[in-house]
């Protein structure tokens, strides 16, 4: 009991934290960052008491406690110190409270990309500083790479699973700080490397849908933060876009969403479409899908990494498995117009458009319409 | 992962209020507790051995303590001890005695299982502690009376270290015809304890908090005091506790007894508290704005309870963990619980206060100069967050 490690100045090697929510992605993450030379550290924030929902533990959701087991067996397995960081505060702040906000207007909300701005690289980026390290990683698909002495954030070479719709509200100045360790590998490897590593998480599915929501659905997971009675004033009309007949009552606006095509409960023959959400008279709009196409859509609390030029032709993501579509983008009033050169469908309030050029991410906003 | 063994474990460890190093002179007697597979309820040959294990513990256990060995009851800790306790009173007394005083500061095992009993009717008292850790014992006397049932107060509390008045609240108790409890768990073999002159019906004792095995513990009941089993089985500790013995737990907890009771315990408990006063010293004089929690009250020699103003606790230990020294924030059963220790709120401290707070715990092994490297190296940590942050006002300023 003696000789205790020094830390400090005196360290041979660079020492990572490493966002670990138990999936394979940040998994294998952590253990190339191990094979790299690296000084790492694990860390999984708790960001939610679940406990107090119904989930299926480990099934494929976030950061659900079973998966902190998984994060913690992996960081075993490999070596390294892990800690489990609570954020659930500034989770419910930040992320949950917004995103029931969000459906109480009739929006759908994008919880991910909060998680990311305020958790990861706010939070997780003040803990790196805290904890003495050089860089913070996570297991996303993106990349970090350099033009001119300048990192940026681009594209992952897997674009199926590329996430860096999420990662459009990074502060350009922390972007040098971050490691993306799989962002250069396709998906199937990631999992190759976690089979040959040994990590239990190999086979393990990947994550789907809303960490916090669970099984139980949206709208039980949004009665369950506002109470019934709240949900209730959410009841209206279905109309008929645009001549405004009327067509039935809907259950709130919190249930649907933009380009919806079921779960209405009509005894209608012909197909329709969720066209808008009218929060103030809380009217559902359907109609036929050729009213879901648009040009133009504005975007708030824009987000650039990287100087924007209005002649530029841009590739702008609307939503995350949007492919993109070029457009131009313009500086309006206090936020900015996006000009998609052919029409898009289903623009959507309260999703992001999110701006590349080629591969390299240059920045985005919240849509509003 | 490092798998941290008393033999591997090359760094600090300042947190025996949480768990003890299993003495090292039971490394070699385990295995051979361990053969002695018989049942000790058996009739044959095969049970003798394990039966004699447990008696002789009972034995060696009732001697340090001054009480019979008819009067120690084995458990799997002190969790266990308290809900028996607390649970057993109820439902013997509950209808004639509804009412029960409790410290604010008790461990979670005490506290819940208080609401547990509250929950069916029970009327709980919870008694005041101040900043500096001192019991209200005017309330104490203003609420005894001839409807309570127990008061349960614990002898040292787990965070802080604060001693309670226990020898008087039984004088109290006694005269309103209340039962005692105490939580003893952190007293043994960090101070000298003599059940029969404390006076206590009931106090409870977990093994690894005085360097035996974990899952192990016994709790004391007088002769006279009520009793109720938690759980109900076969006919182990005489009815009193169902469940086939944690022998080799049990000739452990033994042991240490022994090795208590021709050790200089007393010599042990001021040289450790030498150690972390002149510890707390050096701290105070290296870290501006350090602020030992409850300094002047009295003690537990081992444990230093401290807040570091503008440090986050869960940052500070990582930091510290990182670097070797094992310390914790306050009770190690409450660790990834986001909310700021309950003792502390009950003391009166804010929650922005609480969660600056970080327990150092010394045990048998501990040396001045590890204490003097924890002492450098929280010196350092504290001033390069301090500094981080300093920045940070900055730059938003």
């Amino acid at each position: 009991m003696s000789q205790p490690k020094m830390s400090g100045n005196v360290r041979a090697k660079k020492r990572v934290l490493v966002a670990m929510s138990g999936g394979v992605d940040s998994s294998v993450a952590a253990a190339l960052l191990v094979d790299q030379g690296f000084e790492v550290i694990g860390a999984t924030m708790q960001v939610w008491d679940y406990s107090q929902c119904d989930i299926d533990e480990g099934n494929g959701t976030c950061c659900s406690s079973l998966d902190v087991d998984d994060a913690r067996s992996v960081a075993d397995k490999i070596k390294i110190p892990f800690y489990v960081i609570n954020c659930e505060t500034k989770f419910k702040e930040s992320v949950i409270d917004p995103f029931v906000a969000d459906y109480m207007k009739g929006q759908t909300p994008l919880p991910c990309v909060n998680c990311n701005t305020y958790l990861k690289f706010d939070h997780l980026i003040h803990k790196m500083r805290e904890l003495d390290c050089d860089y913070l990683a996570t297991g996303h698909y993106a990349q970090i790479q350099t033009e001119n002495g300048k990192s940026f954030i681009a594209t992952s070479v897997d674009d199926w699973k590329d996430q860096t719709y999420f990662l459009f509200t990074t502060n350009s100045q922390i972007i040098p700080k971050l490691l993306f360790p799989i962002g250069h590998l396709q998906k199937p490897d990631v999992r190759k490397i976690a089979e040959e590593k040994g990590l239990i998480v190999a086979k393990k599915k990947d994550s789907q849908g809303i960490c916090f929501v669970g099984n139980q659905g949206y709208g039980n997971f949004i009665e369950s933060q506002v109470g019934k009675k709240a949900l209730e004033d959410l009841r209206g009309l279905f109309r008929r876009y645009p001549n405004g007949e009327v067509m039935g009552e809907h259950k709130g606006i919190h249930h649907y969403t933009y380009g919806q095509s079921k779960g209405f409960g009509l005894d209608h023959h012909e197909k329709m479409f969720v066209i808008k959400v009218d929060a103030d008279t809380k009217t559902v709009w359907l109609g036929d899908e050729s009213h879901l196409f648009g040009h133009d859509l504005n975007l708030r609390d824009m987000k650039l990494m990287d100087d924007l030029n209005e002649e530029q032709i841009y590739n702008v993501k609307i939503r995350y498995q949007h492919k993109g579509a070029p457009a131009k983008i313009k500086k309006d009033g206090n936020g900015f117009k996006v000009s998609f050169l052919e029409k898009q469908r289903a623009i959507t309030p309260g999703q992001a458009a999110v701006i590349y050029k080629d591969k390299k991410l240059i920045g985005g906003g919240w849509i509003v319409i | 992962m490092k798998i941290v063994t008393a033999s591997t474990f090359d760094g600090v460890y300042l947190d025996h209020n949480a768990t003890t190093p299993v003495d090292p002179s039971l490394f070699e007697l385990v295995p051979t507790w361990m053969s002695q597979f018989g049942n000790p309820s058996s009739i044959h040959q095969a049970s003798r051995g394990p039966r004699t294990l447990i008696r002789e513990a009972r034995v060696k256990i009732a001697e340090l303590l001054n009480v019979s060995p008819l009067e120690i009851v084995f458990t799997s800790g002190a969790s266990e001890g308290n809900n028996t306790v607390i649970k057993a009173i109820w439902d013997r007394r509950g209808k004639e005695r509804p009412e029960f005083l409790c410290s604010a500061v008790e461990h979670p095992s005490v506290i819940k299982a208080m609401q547990s009993i509250e929950k069916k009717g029970a009327v709980i008292r919870w008694i005041p502690v101040s900043k500096e850790g001192a019991l209200d014992l005017n309330f104490v006397k203003m609420h005894l009376g001839s409807k309570t049932a127990l008061v349960s107060v614990m002898s040292a509390n787990n965070e802080t270290g604060t001693l309670f008045p226990v020898a008087e609240i039984v004088d109290l108790a006694k005269a309103a015809g209340a039962l005692v409890h105490s939580d003893c768990v952190q007293m043994f073999g960090k101070h000298t304890l003599d059940l029969k002159k404390l006076g206590v019906d009931y106090a409870t004792f977990s093994g690894h908090k005085f360097y035996s095995l974990k899952g192990s513990g016994f709790m004391y009941a007088k002769k006279t005091a009520p009793l109720e089993n938690l759980i109900d089985g076969g006919a182990q500790e005489r009815f009193r506790r169902g469940g086939t013995e944690n022998t080799v737990g049990i000739a452990a907890m033994g042991h240490m007894a022994g090795k208590m009771a021709t050790m200089d315990l007393v010599g042990k408990v001021s040289e450790l508290g030498q150690l972390r006063d002149a510890m707390e010293a050096r701290l105070v004089a290296e870290i501006p704005e350090l602020y030992i929690t409850a300094q002047k009250s009295p003690r537990l020699t081992n444990t230093s309870h401290m807040m570091i103003a503008g440090i986050d606790a869960e940052t500070l230990l990582i930091n510290l963990d990182l670097d070797g020294f094992c310390v914790s924030t306050g009770a190690a059963c409450s660790s990834g619980n986001p909310e700021p220790s309950p003792v502390l709120l009950a003391m009166g401290f804010t929650r922005f206060e609480a969660q600056t707070s970080l327990r150092v715990s010394l045990g048998w092994g501990s040396k001045a100069d590890d204490l003097e490297k924890f002492v450098q190296r929280l010196g350092e940590i504290v001033s390069r967050l301090r500094q981080m942050k300093k920045e940070l006002e900055n730059v938003t300023a």
